[in-house]
């Protein structure tokens, strides 16, 4: 099985504004991939490349082996479901369904009836009626029972609310699971992909800032919290991603592929959360890496 | 996708079918009683040799609605490209949807293809039934208007109006493309046709064939056939010479002299009589009294030009235009395929 995306040196522009830059990625299949970074970071241009509604400006990428949206056939094994859910507001619940069984070969007529019965979503009703949370079902509803090996999501739950942001991810789960479908889908928050990603990449200002298997990345990175001392004092092999001092106290967030030896320091591992804000904290500060920064996160 | 394209159409094509029925029945009922009433008066007035009061009293009868129905099929290719072509593309990038149906598995190209065709062919097939119409309810009183090249007349009759339809079909779905939403693609739409719908009657369309020029001398033998004398400001002109009936004429000049001098009604006062000789503009003396006049006016050596398309024409300048329209309408159609290919979405 090939890559679910392979991206080399991908970048876009939209005139003098670059929305995404030197993006190098390799995530193998069969994972479901979180994509998070704050607003304007690039998330939605990515996704947009990868399933073939922009053209990128500089680089290369292939999605299942293939240049995005090449033909019917590619078209038919990638699912997208765009930033806020669009549906046909005149079109019934029954309409999207004859739409999806139309215009895709693969198309499962029972998986998507199953869906709309469980979700209590009424046929006839127009979806320009429903309300976010059922519009973005119907929207995934569509996008899975055309029974893509790869699905898309942009954003899908950044409209919902919270109980309805669980039943969403939580149906998507269990599509995924049955079909053995691999996913990337983007929020800005990582609590929404806590629980759902083993795959996770951090896009900060239009640029890659971490990329890894979600237990990889956990198992790399730790805090260690020690009496006030310079970045060159730790042990050696750990790439130091932020130092924080006080007048008695460093605290360094350190990513290295062994354990922490024993030391006069606490080492701990971050949770998801943490480890992600700490690179989009790095990549907001100007100074970049490695430097003291007075208010970062001293938790 | 055909179904798609169906289903996204369906109110518009149901609208336009309750206007198509209501105006073919309206067509049909008064059309059979024009036909009926000119074949009668044609009868009646036939016995005495003089039918044109008869017929113009049938056309003044029918004068308003000749306006409303021209004005209809000339609104059509209009109300088609704001209607059905700005939202085609329009409302589709305006509410995202595009990024709903571009994800399926049919690819954009075949998706665009679809909708031209479908709802472009609905589109010429709707102004060419109007066409059709009014090419035979209006068919009477265009014989006795004897004016096919009106600019009205001319872009209403036969082939011409599937072609605007075409081409206003085009620019609305072009304009929505380029503009991403519908209601200002709408506003353009209209734009560029009313511009369009004046343009070319006034500047395009007579210079479609290159034009004939006549310069007759004023004598009885040529006024004889002119129905009427005009003039503005002193001046006059013989209307209705030496062109064949239903000639279109694009100019002229009034009647001058030898030297190419235009000359004056009170220079001669022998030939105008009459109380308001010389000065009354807009003189229609009768038809035995005009030849009188070029009889008079014949010993000055006087002269008078016109330019014109003759009225055999008028097939060669339908299909020009026609073929100029569905050209612009493949470019613009060949324009939103390139675009649409480019990704930027």
């Amino acid at each position: 099985m090939s890559a679910i995306l392979h991206a080399q040196a991908l970048g876009k522009r939209y005139g003098r504004r670059q929305a995404l830059a030197e993006c190098t990625l390799q995530i193998p299949p069969g994972h479901v991939v979180g994509l998070v970074g704050p607003n304007g970071a690039g998330k939605t241009t990515l996704l947009k490349i990868a399933c073939g509604m922009l053209a990128p400006t500089a680089g290369e990428i292939e999605v299942l082996g293939e240049q995005p949206a090449a033909d019917p056939a590619q078209l038919a094994r990638v699912g997208y479901v765009a930033q806020d859910t669009p549906t046909y507001p005149g079109l019934s619940v029954a309409d999207h369904l004859k739409l999806g069984a139309k215009m895709n070969p693969r198309w499962d007529a029972k998986l998507a009836q199953a869906r709309i019965e469980q979700l209590d979503l009424y046929p006839k009703q127009k979806a320009g009626k429903l309300s976010g949370g059922q519009r973005a079902q119907l929207a995934l509803t569509v996008a899975v029972a055309k029974r893509p090996e790869l699905l898309i999501l942009d954003e899908p739950v950044a409209s919902l609310d919270p109980l309805a942001r669980r039943s969403f991810l939580r149906h998507l789960m269990e599509s995924v699971a049955e079909n053995n479908t691999s996913v990337i889908l983007s929020s800005h928050l990582v609590s929404d992909l806590e629980r759902v990603c083993d795959y996770l990449i951090v896009l900060v200002s239009s640029r890659v800032q971490l990329a890894g298997e979600t237990e990889d990345l956990l198992a790399q990175h730790h805090r260690i919290v020690c009496t006030r001392r310079k970045e060159t004092d730790l042990p050696s092999g750990l790439e130091v991603i932020r130092a924080e001092q006080t007048d008695r106290q460093s605290t360094f967030i350190v990513r290295g592929e062994s354990e922490i030896p024993a030391g006069d320091w606490s080492a701990e591992h971050l949770d998801l959360e943490d480890l992600v804000l700490t690179y989009m904290e790095r990549a907001a500060d100007p100074g970049h890496r490695g430097t003291t920064h007075p208010t970062g996160d001293a938790r | 996708m055909i179904w798609l394209t169906f289903r996204q159409f369906r109110t518009q094509a149901l609208t336009a079918l309750v206007i198509l029925a209501a105006a073919a029945i309206a067509f049909l009922i008064t059309g059979l009683h024009l036909r009926h009433t000119f074949t009668a008066d044609l009868a009646s007035c036939g016995a005495q040799n003089d039918c044109s009061d008869v017929l113009n009293q049938l056309r003044y009868t029918y004068d308003s609605a000749f306006n409303l129905t021209q004005l209809l099929v000339t609104a059509a290719p209009a109300l088609i490209g704001i209607f059905w072509g700005a939202p085609l593309i329009g409302r589709e990038l305006e509410s995202g949807t595009h990024q709903l149906a571009w994800n399926q598995s049919v690819t954009r190209t075949r998706w665009l293809a679809v909708k031209l065709v479908g709802v472009g062919a609905a589109s010429i097939a709707t102004a060419g039934l109007l066409s059709y119409l009014l090419t035979w309810w209006a068919g009477p009183l265009d014989q006795i208007n004897g004016d096919r090249f009106g600019a009205m007349t001319f872009s209403t009759r036969d082939i011409v109006p599937l072609a605007y339809a075409a081409f206003a079909f085009a620019l609305g779905t072009t304009a929505g493309l380029l503009l991403r939403r519908t209601v200002p693609a709408m506003a353009v739409t209209l734009a560029v046709f009313i511009g369009i719908q004046i343009l070319v009657p006034t500047t395009i369309r007579p210079n479609l064939l290159p034009s004939t020029s006549v310069t007759f001398p004023i004598n009885q033998a040529t006024t004889s056939q002119a129905n009427g004398i005009y003039g503005t400001a002193g001046n006059f002109r013989f209307q209705g010479l030496g062109v064949s009936q239903g000639a279109w004429v694009l100019s002229g000049t009034p009647v001058e002299n030898s030297s190419g001098q235009v000359v004056y009604m009170n220079s001669y006062p022998g030939c105008f009589p009459g109380p308001g000789a010389g000065g009354a503009p807009n003189k229609k003396p009768g038809f035995d009294r005009i030849s009188q006049i070029g009889a008079c006016l014949a010993q000055d050596n006087l002269h008078q030009s016109i330019t014109y398309q003759p009225a055999s024409r008028y097939w060669q300048l339908q299909w020009i235009e026609t073929g100029i329209f569905a050209a612009l309408a493949a470019a613009l159609s060949g324009f939103c395929f390139w675009m649409i290919r480019r990704r930027q979405n």
